[in-house]
């Protein structure tokens, strides 16, 4: 009689954590059976008493106590790294790891305005030369100042070009070079500047074209649109039509490339 | 401000996770989990032994020895590592101070017998106490400590399988005591 019982599942039963097919089996066994119900119910009770039972505190003295040995093993831990020199305890290592970040800090601020001072001394020198030797000079340290680092310099390094009555081809393609391919839109729009107003030269002339293809500064597009449309430059209308159906396009520049379009005949 | 901020980060964090911290030398990441876990060990020892001091004393050993030993946490179920340190503990004092050899479980009364003032013990107290210890353990546990049949398994060495069995025959006999006594 007592193995058809299902006293030892109770207490899994009552915590719900039978599969549902067991569950049932035991339910229905339950129902019609005055042990297994009398079992359950007492593991209701006991249950419960599990679940009333007051949980004790335990006095101050516990925490003070154990948090007074956190601190002495803190300082002991702390002393030991001390003594031991070869240790590589984060601990320990912080003030050295510190002072080699502002070592460091330092010798890069350091070298850094070196540098920059350098720089300054170059192109104070290139622009010194600019104003006093002949043209042939000029235009080697202008094109040294094109090449210079700091866009500043090279905005003046070009806008030095409008000196020249006449400049060379070597000062056009250092021009051009500077209006495709610049990295600071400024000079890139300085360059667009200056060159337009050497717009007879097909050299020129064709350097805008390209810029039309791989200009992406909206402004810039707009000024090489005007330029190529007031000089009426029939090649450039394949690269205006291009610009004008790429989905990348502006629309302003659109309206632009619009309005110019119909001029160029 | 910061550090309201620190603690409030760090009080998110698992205990496997402090636990960690601990074991890589940040000492003070245990007071958080000492104030997680220190009344369960407390409450588990009194149940085991009926002695609020001692219970203090032990629990206070407990996290003395999470201290030192925590280069050696492996990264395992937290409470599974403090109940077994916790367990260990207790052990260790009854061998300690009683050379004879008798069980965990008549010591245990003897304590309770021996004080002068005898707490309000519940009926269920009671019950539990009549119990073997091994048995009382798994019960106190399981249902005050809430701990799962497979970390109870590792705590004291078995498999959750065999846990589950002596958890329910260990709940019967209870209910037998429990029922007489009433």
């Amino acid at each position: 009689m007592e193995n058809k019982h299902y006293i030892a599942q109770l207490p899994d039963y009552l915590d719900d954590t039978l599969p549902p097919e067991q569950k049932e089996v035991i339910a229905t066994h339950i129902a019609s059976c005055t042990t297994c119900k009398e079992a359950l119910k007492e593991l209701q009770i006991l249950s419960t008493a599990f679940d009333n039972e007051p949980e004790v505190a335990p006095s101050a003295r516990l925490r003070d106590n154990f948090f007074a040995q956190l601190e002495a093993e803190k300082q002991s831990s702390s002393k030991l790294i001390a003594m031991d020199g070869s240790s590589f305890s984060k601990k320990t290592n912080w003030p050295t790891t510190f002072l080699k970040i502002a070592a460091s800090i330092a010798l890069l601020i350091g070298s850094y305005f070196l540098g920059k001072q350098q720089q300054a001394q170059i192109a104070h020198t290139e622009i010194a030369l600019l104003t006093n030797e002949n043209e042939s000079f000029k235009q080697t340290a202008m094109l040294s100042l094109m090449g210079n680092k700091s866009a500043s310099k090279r905005i003046q390094g070009v806008q030095f070009v409008t000196e020249f009555s006449a400049p060379d081809e070597t000062i056009v393609s250092a021009l051009i070079e500077r209006m495709l391919n610049d990295e600071n839109t400024n000079v890139r729009r300085t360059a667009v500047e200056v060159l337009s107003e050497f717009t007879r030269s097909e050299l020129v002339t064709n350097g805008f074209i390209k810029a039309l293809k791989t200009e992406k500064d909206p402004g810039i597009q707009i000024t090489i649109i005007q330029i190529l449309g007031k000089i009426q430059e029939r090649n450039a209308v394949v690269p205006m039509q291009n610009l004008l159906e790429r989905k990348d396009t502006q629309p302003y520049v659109k309206e632009e490339l619009e309005l110019v379009l119909p001029k160029i005949i | 401000m910061k550090t309201n901020k620190t603690i409030t980060f760090l009080e998110n964090l698992t205990d496997e996770m402090l636990m960690a911290k601990v074991a890589n030398g940040n000492l003070d990441v245990l007071k958080i989990l000492f104030e997680r876990h220190h009344k369960h060990v407390f409450n588990f020892l009194y149940k085991m032994c009926g002695d609020k001091m001692l219970s203090e004393d032990i629990t206070q050993e407990v996290f003395y020895k999470l201290m030192k030993y925590r280069s050696s946490y492996n990264n395992g179920k937290f409470v599974s590592w403090l109940f077994t340190i916790a367990r260990n503990c207790l052990k260790t004092h009854f061998r300690k101070t009683v050379n004879t050899p008798e069980s965990i479980d008549t010591t245990a009364i003897k304590h309770i017998e021996k004080e002068e003032e005898k707490p309000d013990y519940s009926d269920l107290q009671i019950a539990l106490n009549q119990l073997d210890a091994s048995d009382r353990e798994l019960l106190v546990l399981h249902r005050f400590q809430e701990i799962k049949y497979e970390e109870l398994a590792n705590i004291v060495g078995s498999t959750p399988g065999a846990v589950k069995t002596k958890v329910s025959r260990a709940m019967q006999k209870l209910r037998n005591i429990y029922f007489k006594n009433i």
